[in-house]
């Protein structure tokens, strides 16, 4: 707009004159200089919580990207932590294969070569396995044992007695020591028991019945002198009753049959 | 035709500020990449109109100086949460005049007044002060001294929302749509102030507006 004496001034006119008044150059001067100063201090002294707000800000603007890279991270961790659990598994397995497939009772009176250079702690781990997985096949040897033996011991209570392996192994050594007669009054005559009998030791495939029964003797006194012993899993109660001498004992070496007592 | 243009242009924001506000945004980018320096563009760019209205709203030279300066480092600490909806110079703007309105808020019985000199090297202005002093036939400089601080005195009989819109409007040149989003209210609030503004300013400055 463009007054003249001739046109009336109206209040835009007037302030447009506030439009006018600006300052002089050397108050842009000063400006200058007092906004860099505060410039350089707002960066150097930023507060405690700008980095918080950045990196909330910086999240909101990525959720997406940021989400996908973490299910990504999350699976890549999944799936390492299933490859490290498949390579550890083959030792499980391994050490569950060697482990005696009997019983614990058994594994503990007979202690295995595994047994003996495995530490306490795997060898527990072992025993927990044998008696959670391969419970079947284990009991399924051990009343083939027995049943096949002539002493009429019904088979589910051999199977279901915590030492009756442990009966059977006592019974083959007090049959290396006895005389024929006695002998023959048990157990029947040798090649009786020896006919009965061998089919079955062929057929064990358990490296624990495939021990001899001497190295079981010595392999037993050695346990018990061992510090980590896994009879320690077995109650005393159970480890008293059926001792060896407590089962030798019993029988009357006197009278031409063997009579045999045992006491619980 | 014409009338149609002038009430577009006062409504919607021009498109020359739509290139400008793009500009801007690539500035901003820049700034938010780490080029701290590229901040110092924007300051030169809007440190005039920045000063202006603080200076309009306050009638204070010094307390214009400092609140400008604010008003910058305010945005260069927050410019990472600047996303560019809505152009730079809108989001400096609410930063200054928040700051004046809460300085204003603050000091609203402490008013000390240092007015700068109207520069006459614009045309219109010169005109304006021309055809006065004609009229009334008093010294130039004295009259213009006289209007400056009669129009200062009627800018701060306005409310501080008044006063915002009539430094917007009038002086800066904003559209109601800017000032609606500089000011976070709507365009008829926008309005109805500066008519209200204006019949009071009217009122006020009566003496120097010939019938």
């Amino acid at each position: 707009m463009k007054p003249d004496s001739d046109q009336k001034i109206t209040l835009e006119d007037l302030l447009r004159l506030k439009r006018a008044e600006r300052p002089a150059p050397e108050f842009w001067v000063k400006f200058d200089a007092d906004i860099r100063a505060k410039q350089l201090s707002a960066i150097v002294s930023r507060p405690w919580w700008d980095g918080l707000a950045r990196g909330f800000t910086f999240m909101g603007r990525h959720q997406m990207p940021l989400g996908a890279a973490a299910a990504l991270a999350l699976t890549w961790v999944g799936v390492q932590h299933m490859a490290t659990h498949q390579v550890a598994s083959p030792h499980i397995v391994k050490l569950s294969v060697a482990a005696p497939p009997a019983p614990a009772p058994a594994a503990e009176r007979v202690p295995s070569p595994v047994q003996l250079e495995m530490g306490p702690r795997l060898v527990v781990d072992a025993v927990a396995r044998a008696e959670v997985a391969p419970a079947k096949p284990a009991m399924a040897a051990v009343s083939s044992h027995l049943v096949k033996a002539p002493v009429s011991l019904p088979p589910d209570v051999a199977a279901q007695s915590p030492f009756s392996d442990g009966l059977a192994v006592t019974f083959a050594d007090y049959r290396d020591q006895a005389p024929a007669a006695v002998r023959t009054a048990v157990f029947g005559s040798d090649g009786d028991f020896e006919t009965m009998a061998a089919p079955v030791r062929q057929t064990i495939s358990d490296p624990l019945a495939q021990v001899d029964p001497a190295q079981e003797r010595r392999a037993r006194l050695l346990d018990s002198a061992l510090p980590a012993n896994p009879r320690a899993m077995v109650s005393d109660w159970i480890r008293s009753r059926s001792a060896d001498d407590r089962i030798y004992e019993s029988l009357d070496h006197t009278s031409d049959h063997l009579l045999t007592g045992i006491r619980f | 035709m014409n009338a149609s243009k002038t009430l577009e242009k006062t409504l919607v924001a021009s498109p020359e500020r739509k290139l400008e506000a793009d500009a801007d945004l690539a500035v901003v980018r820049q700034v938010q990449a780490g080029d701290v320096a590229a901040f110092d563009r924007l300051i030169t760019k809007y440190r005039e109109r920045v000063v202006g209205i603080v200076y309009n709203m306050t009638s204070n030279r010094e307390d214009a100086a400092d609140l400008a300066q604010d008003a910058f480092i305010k945005a260069f600490q927050s410019i990472h949460r600047f996303q560019g909806q809505s152009s730079f110079f809108t989001w400096l703007y609410r930063i200054a005049i928040n700051s004046t309105l809460s300085h204003l808020r603050k000091n609203r019985l402490r008013a000390f007044f240092s007015l700068e000199a109207i520069r006459e090297e614009d045309p219109v202005s010169k005109e304006v002060i021309d055809a006065l002093t004609d009229k009334t036939g008093v010294g130039r400089d004295t009259f213009v001294r006289e209007l400056q601080e009669k129009l200062n005195d009627a800018m701060q009989k306005l409310s501080i929302n008044h006063r915002t819109v009539v430094t917007l409007f009038e002086i800066d040149g904003l559209s109601h749509q800017e000032i609606a989003a500089v000011m976070d209210c709507s365009v008829g609030t926008v309005r109805s102030r500066l008519h209200y503004a204006k019949q009071l300013l009217q009122a006020e400055l009566q003496p120097y507006l010939p019938k």
